[in-house]
């Protein structure tokens, strides 16, 4: 046999490559150990700040009281660096113990193999949570997440401005939802906006579409897996936003954006938006006043069907975890009624546990309680091991309908060209 | 007879001498030792820049899957793949705007504070300290203020704006604005270093130059076009290139100010897209062949330095 001399290049370059890598990614081999003992590694992006580190060590301070043996080393992060700490973490052979990661972060890591399944059953969870906060950590019938908290996005609005304006109640469909914004958008009189009708912008933009879209009928996947959100309910979506903004101007390109100094709704600059669930606790720490004299309610968005957003945070163990008795041991800690409760208390979240739906923190949460009693019409995105490629797309394409680069379709249309070549590429 | 001691004078005359055995041992013990305290700046070098360099290049041409831990030959398919990307091909066309406008308009604001702080006046370390304060500055507590500055209904430039009766844009997240936004921050930021080459560089320059152009009658502008100026080149070469090689590797400003890419991907540069291609899209063979791209950017530039002040040099 000749090997040609490229042919021979090409071996030894992948062989030097391989070479590095399995020098610095060659983690052992994940231990059999079933005794719950020894130093494990967490990797939390919930627990931020001092305010959330304190709510973590004491949880884990009762942690240790209860497992002795277990010692557990915590890497905060946010949601914005936790890809950068799982890649390297994995790339360098030594992932953490216990991974708390988002909705629609199972199926990709599950696919490669990163993750444990966990000792339980869907027909079990299913007794302690709602069926729609279990899905998203089960991947090919197999459990890898526990749910901890909800991250729900749905309407909100200011029952002030709507009393004032003579309107009786949130909208019921997409096109209520047009015509009273249209009524409630206030610009001055050099045509500068002072009040958007509509807020769709201070939420995550594929977060805000993709209720919109569930709402409109639309499905992310077909049931064989292939990209659907170029349907005509999802397109109807877009159309709406993209209505919103450029037909109706009940709000301007650029008037917020997430994350944005002041919240709109809470400063009187919006009547109504598609928001998270915690906008009640900036809503709260800007205007107190608003939740004091309840002027603040909740509305599911909804045309063809009532639709609401549910992502969240799970915990996992990692495949490679040394110990796995000990991880699963955190895993069932933290997703527990007093920790996940102390969990979402911090951060304004809905809980996941369905037994929390009487705890004084969602008695006394308006948005948790809206969530919670609306958990049947969540709907979750990811779903394809290639989710986590696709979904920062998004952005770009619904901008480019709201700015009228291209129509909702054609966005929309590349948007699932995109899609292919990632799920393609595997 | 002759022949052979002359050519064995002449062999032992171009031998140089043969050092005593002492000095031959110092020399080894002092070679020794130099090897002994670079060995921690060599390790570091290899293992910090060597072998990230090398494996970035080598997975530049595979398909590294970082979480399944797999790697596969993929040739060329990368660089394919990020050319057909419309957001990396913008985020080139950025990086060349952002270099366009923060590397010559610095420079020529730099050389303008330069000459004026080169001067005798009141509380000079003061305004050379306050100038250079930008610099020294965390980029991200800079970016958090300029933020706030930015914000279009409670931030600085609106309020004023809106004393002298315009409607301030939403800077950070209007896709028009957005660039010019960071453009203004980097420009800033950036000056502060320009002018401390340069105020070194006219300190340099001999004075007697200046006395002789009195002597002519020259006035202050021609001092400056035809004595300070052309003086000032090597300084010119220098930052130009230093500032271009750091334009194009701009991200921590454009990563605070406007996170994702900016509005519609406006101020989308080279370094974001490589961080979003490997931590957004877990691609780390993509990120790689990116960074192989923008590497060869900077290798370009840093040729066309090098003759550039090379060049200089020799004339010099």
């Amino acid at each position: 046999m000749t090997r040609t001399r490229g042919s021979r290049t090409r071996a030894m370059a992948v062989a030097l490559v391989a070479t590095l890598f399995a020098t610095a990614c060659g983690g052992s081999a994940p231990s059999n150990d079933d005794e719950a003992s020894g130093t494990i590694r967490l990797l939390t992006p919930i627990f931020e700040g001092a305010d959330g580190k304190t709510v973590l060590e004491k949880q884990l301070g009762d942690f240790k009281e209860k497992y002795p043996d277990i010692t557990v080393e915590v890497d905060y992060t946010s949601y914005g660096k936790l890809n950068e700490k799982l890649t390297t973490s994995i790339a360098g052979g030594r992932p953490y113990d216990v991974m708390l990661m988002g909705v629609g972060w199972i199926p990709p890591f599950a696919e490669k193999g990163a993750l444990a399944e966990l000792d339980e059953s869907k027909q079990e969870l299913t007794q302690r949570y709602n069926e729609r906060v279990v899905e998203p950590g089960i991947y090919q019938d197999k459990v890898y997440g526990l749910p901890i908290m909800l991250d729900t996005r749905f309407g909100l609005y200011r029952k002030d401005i709507f009393a004032e304006a003579g309107i009786p109640g949130p909208p019921s469909n997409f096109a209520e939802l047009r015509e009273i914004g249209r009524k409630l958008t206030v610009r001055d009189g050099s045509g500068k906006l002072t009040r958007a009708g509509v807020d769709i912008l201070s939420n995550d933009l594929r977060q805000t579409f993709l209720p919109l879209m569930w709402a409109n009928g639309g499905e992310l996947w077909t049931p064989d897996g292939k990209p659907a959100f170029n349907s005509p309910e999802a397109v109807g979506a877009l159309q709406l936003m993209t209505d919103i903004i450029r037909t109706d101007k009940s709000e301007d390109f650029g008037f917020t954006q997430p994350g944005a100094t002041g919240l709109p709704l809470a400063q009187g600059r919006a009547a109504m938006m598609v928001g998270h669930n915690n906008h009640l606790l900036a809503i709260e720490e800007q205007a107190p006043e608003l939740i004091k004299e309840d002027k603040i309610g909740f509305f599911m968005i909804n045309n063809e069907r009532p639709a609401m957003f549910q992502g969240g945070t799970l915990a996992t163990v990692s495949a490679k975890s040394q110990r796995p008795a000990a991880a699963k041991a955190l895993v069932s800690f933290l997703t527990d009624e007093q920790a996940s409760l102390a969990a979402n208390e911090q951060r304004g979240n809905v809980p996941a546990l369905n037994s929390l739906a009487d705890s004084e923190y969602v008695e006394s949460n308006k948005a948790a309680q809206f969530a919670m009693a609306n958990l049947d019409a969540a709907y979750s995105e990811g779903g394809v091991p290639a989710w986590l490629e696709i979904r920062g797309d998004f952005k770009a394409a619904i901008e480019s309908a709201l700015l009228g680069q291209k129509t909702p379709q054609q966005a929309l249309d590349e948007l699932v060209v995109k899609a292919q070549a990632a799920i393609a590429k595997g | 007879m002759t022949s052979t001691l002359e050519s064995v004078s002449v062999a032992s005359a171009s031998r140089a001498p043969r050092p005593p055995r002492r000095r031959r041992k110092l020399g080894a013990e002092r070679r020794r030792a130099a090897y002994l305290m670079l060995a921690p700046s060599v390790i570091h070098l290899i293992w910090w820049i060597g072998i990230p360099v090398v494996a970035t290049f080598g997975l530049a041409f595979t398909n590294y899957d970082v979480i399944a831990g797999t790697v596969e030959w993929a040739g060329l398919d990368n660089f394919r793949e990020i050319f057909a990307d419309d957001i990396w091909n913008l985020s080139i066309w950025h990086t060349v705007v952002f270099t366009f406008f923060t590397v010559p308009v610095a420079m020529v604001i730099a050389v303008i504070i330069a000459v004026l702080l080169n001067q005798r006046i009141k509380a000079l370390a003061w305004y050379r300290a306050a100038f250079f304060m930008p610099h020294i500055t965390a980029t991200v507590a800079i970016a958090l203020v300029w933020m706030w500055m930015f914000e279009p209904n409670l931030g600085l430039f609106n309020l004023l704006l809106d004393w002298v009766g315009v409607n301030g844009p939403a800077w950070l997240s209007d896709p028009d604005w957005a660039m010019p936004a960071v453009i203004l921050v980097s420009i800033w930021k950036g000056i502060g270093l320009k002018m401390l080459i340069y105020l070194a560089a006219l300190q340099n320059i001999p004075h007697d130059l200046y006395e002789a152009a009195d002597i002519d009658g020259a006035s202050g502008v021609r001092k400056f076009f035809a004595i300070t100026l052309p003086m000032l080149r090597p300084a010119t070469f220098f930052v130009f290139i230093v500032s271009m090689i750091d334009a194009f590797q701009v991200f921590d400003q454009v990563y605070v100010l406007t996170p994702d890419g900016g509005p519609a991907n406006s101020t989308t540069v080279m370094t974001y897209e490589i961080y979003r291609t490997a931590f957004g899209e877990f691609d780390i063979s993509a990120a790689c062949a990116q960074s192989v791209v923008l590497f060869a950017f900077l290798l370009v530039l840093t040729v066309i330095g090098r003759r550039l002040t090379g060049k200089d040099g020799d004339e010099a």
